[in-house]
């Protein structure tokens, strides 16, 4: 592990605050998903059509892409490209210099964070209005998002009070989490209506028709892209799907798989600018279409992750993330699904870690709603280290080691047997508490103490 | 080569016809319904209010025989909730030929708005959603600024599915807006507690228009 990595996890292992945060929220969502789940005997077969619609897409993604961007263009969109996050980030500043924009609405999107536009937007000098209420959060704390759904979990209630009675204008009592929700919808009321431009991103683009879907509870994304008069939409490439049609399906698995609703409160498929006589609507429509690394994935053998919804159901799930939490990932994406695209963003010399962090358990692929094979995407990264060279030396030795002991039967066989009065040593009514070698497992949990034979001995006894 | 062209010569996946491709589509879709959640069964519009008022959404629905009875029902709600006799009209044209004497409308928006009155095309079964076209007749911050959205929603127009609700707008033009409304903002971002009026609407009020001619 490295340094940097295994500092994040000791900091967040050592804050109490934190795993209380995050139970209480992945713990609610867990629960309302398999409410969900469980009255929808066909979610397996759908699942199964979930995944297909994904991967004709993908597998034809030069066509869809054409399709799109024809459609959105006669629906007077203005399609850009951009491959990697630095056109993206140039090309929303260009458009808002363009518009003469001094200040810029947006909602929530996991693009925009992975292409790092929240800080484009800054260095510009352009003001940057988060309008999603945990992205607000996260902004007033000068914090980064620890969630792909919930991107504040990682604060509690009393967090979330205290920042706002600083910095709220007029936060009133904060006596609630009602009374907070209040005071963020009297701050946030009139700065979406100044806007100048609007920022979403995109849950799905629809080829056929070159509309644009998002998806809220709260109806943020649809005051950030309705008063300014610019809406730009960030999106990645893959989030294609053939028509309206297809999209519903993916809808009723999304939404269920993130927080176990049927479908999101506000579910808006935007296609061109405001058309003439419209009583309201922006007057230039702009979509960024962004690659960011999604064509290497297709060829290095990850397009199974470009099926990726952004549920967050994968790290709901995780036994390591509900440890941990977001932050000490050091990706834009947590959890099983940024193990997965974190080494493809940022180089698999810097996050290797990730990989690694990941008991294999596969609740992760049980729950995911297009069933990505993430277990074993993880493994591939794994596999990619070793053979890059790029596994740390004590591992390294230490796999070597075990090998030859591996190799040799008769060798193993002995060292167990030699071993395993040894570790018994340490125990005390059967948990080990402290042990050298052992101290990154015993520092944060007891390990179980050994049976008196190992397993093979138990065996030949039986036999004889 | 231009960002375009780099992103579609690397991605591949242009070169097949397009008929084979809209064949295997289609044939996505042919396995939708046998594998949807069994949410419709009955009459849609019965399912649909069953569904908008249920525990889930939690909107609040009320009966009227007519579309003449929506003036009175808007006041009794208005009444029933100490608002004032003030409510913001959508500009359609069924709900500007109603009798609104008594109350006091207006067809302009206010940031904070206390409550507005709209007429949605049509309505879905399934998910209890209220489905919005924006145009002329409909601004689409009508149903996102007001603090109270009260909706005249149609038995004859529901339809059952998601799926009816995308075969019906195949068939049109797309609107700069198609928006699905599910229920009254929500959030659920301090510690997974859900709260009502986030941004948008904290209260969603459906005005169900009973069917004139009901099977006998």
């Amino acid at each position: 592990m490295t340094a940097a990595f295994s500092a994040r996890v000791d900091k967040a292992l050592a804050d109490p605050t934190l795993k209380v945060a995050i139970d209480r929220t992945t713990g609610t969502a867990r629960t309302k998903r398999a409410a969900a789940v469980a009255a929808w005997p066909q979610f397996e077969a759908a699942r199964d059509l979930g995944r297909d619609i994904k991967d004709h897409v993908i597998a034809n993604l030069g066509f869809y892409l054409a399709e799109f961007e024809c459609n959105a263009k006669a629906s007077g969109a203005q399609v850009h490209w951009a491959r990697t996050a630095e056109e993206a980030c140039a090309t929303v500043v260009g458009i808002c210099r363009g518009a003469g924009a001094k200040s810029v609405t947006r909602a929530k999107s996991m693009l925009g964070e992975e292409i790092g536009l929240p800080h484009a937007l800054d260095d510009a000098g352009i003001e940057r209005v988060e309008t999603d209420l945990a992205e607000h959060i996260v902004q007033l704390a000068g914090d980064r998002p620890s969630h792909i759904v919930w991107p504040a979990l990682h604060k509690t209630r009393e967090q979330v009070g205290e920042l706002f009675r600083r910095l709220h204008a007029d936060p009133g009592a904060l006596d609630s989490v009602e009374a907070m929700v209040g005071s963020a919808r009297r701050q946030l009321r009139q700065k979406f209506m100044r806007a100048d431009v609007g920022i979403s991103g995109a849950n799905f683009l629809i080829a056929d028709t070159g509309a644009v879907c998002t998806v809220t509870n709260e109806g943020n994304a649809e005051l950030t892209t309705t008063p300014p008069r610019v809406h730009i939409v960030t999106a990645g490439i893959e989030k294609l799907v053939p028509s309206l049609e297809h999209a519903m399906t993916l809808l009723r698995l999304l939404v269920r798989s993130a927080t176990g609703a049927e479908l999101t409160q506000y579910t808006t498929f935007h296609c061109g600018p405001r058309r003439p006589g419209d009583a309201d609507g922006p007057e230039a429509f702009h979509i960024v279409l962004v690659d960011n690394g999604r064509t290497r994935m297709l060829a290095d053998g990850l397009a199974d992750m470009l099926r990726c919804l952004r549920c967050g159901a994968c790290l709901n799930h995780c036994v390591v993330y509900r440890q941990i939490g977001g932050h000490a990932y050091g990706g834009v994406y947590p959890g099983p699904m940024g193990s997965v695209l974190t080494p493809v963003l940022d180089g698999l010399a810097e996050s290797q870690d990730l990989p690694r962090a990941c008991t294999l358990n596969g609740q992760c692929q049980e729950v995911c709603p297009v069933k990505i094979p993430l277990p074993t995407l993880l493994r591939g990264w794994r596999d990619r280290a070793w053979r890059e060279g790029l596994e740390p030396t004590v591992s390294r030795v230490g796999i070597g080691v075990w090998r030859i002991f591996a190799l040799r039967p008769w060798l193993y066989r002995l060292a167990t047997r030699l071993a395993l009065p040894m570790i018994r040593l340490f125990a005390r009514r059967g948990w080990i508490a402290s042990m050298p070698l052992a101290g990154g497992w015993t520092r944060h949990r007891d390990f179980p103490a050994p049976a008196r034979r190992s397993f093979m001995d138990q065996i030949e006894r039986t036999r004889r | 080569m231009s960002a375009r062209d780099a992103i579609l010569a690397a991605v591949g996946g242009a070169s097949r016809p397009k008929a084979d491709l809209a064949r295997e589509a289609a044939a996505l879709l042919d396995r939708v319904p046998g594998l949807r959640p069994d949410r419709v069964t009955g009459d849609p519009a019965e399912a649909f209010l069953a569904r908008v008022a249920g525990a889930a959404i939690g909107a609040t629905a009320t009966r009227v025989a007519a579309l003449s009875d929506v003036p009175g029902a808007v006041r009794a709600y208005l009444d029933g909730h100490n608002l004032s006799p003030t409510v913001t009209l959508q500009p359609h044209p069924k709900l500007g030929e109603l009798d609104w004497s008594g109350l006091d409308t207006h067809s302009a928006i206010a940031v904070d708005e206390a409550a507005s009155v709209l007429i949605a095309p049509y309505a879905v079964a399934e998910t209890g959603s209220l489905v919005f076209r924006s145009g002329p007749d409909m601004p689409v911050l009508f149903a996102f600024l007001p603090l109270h959205c009260l909706v005249v929603v149609e038995a004859a127009s529901v339809v059952a599915w998601l799926e009816d609700c995308a075969g019906i707008e195949a068939k049109r033009a797309a609107p700069r807006n198609l928006n699905l409304i599910t229920g009254a903002s929500g959030t659920t971002d301090i510690e997974g507690a859900l709260v009502r009026g986030a941004h948008g609407p904290a209260s969603l009020h459906v005005i169900f228009v009973e069917p004139s001619n009901p099977e006998p």
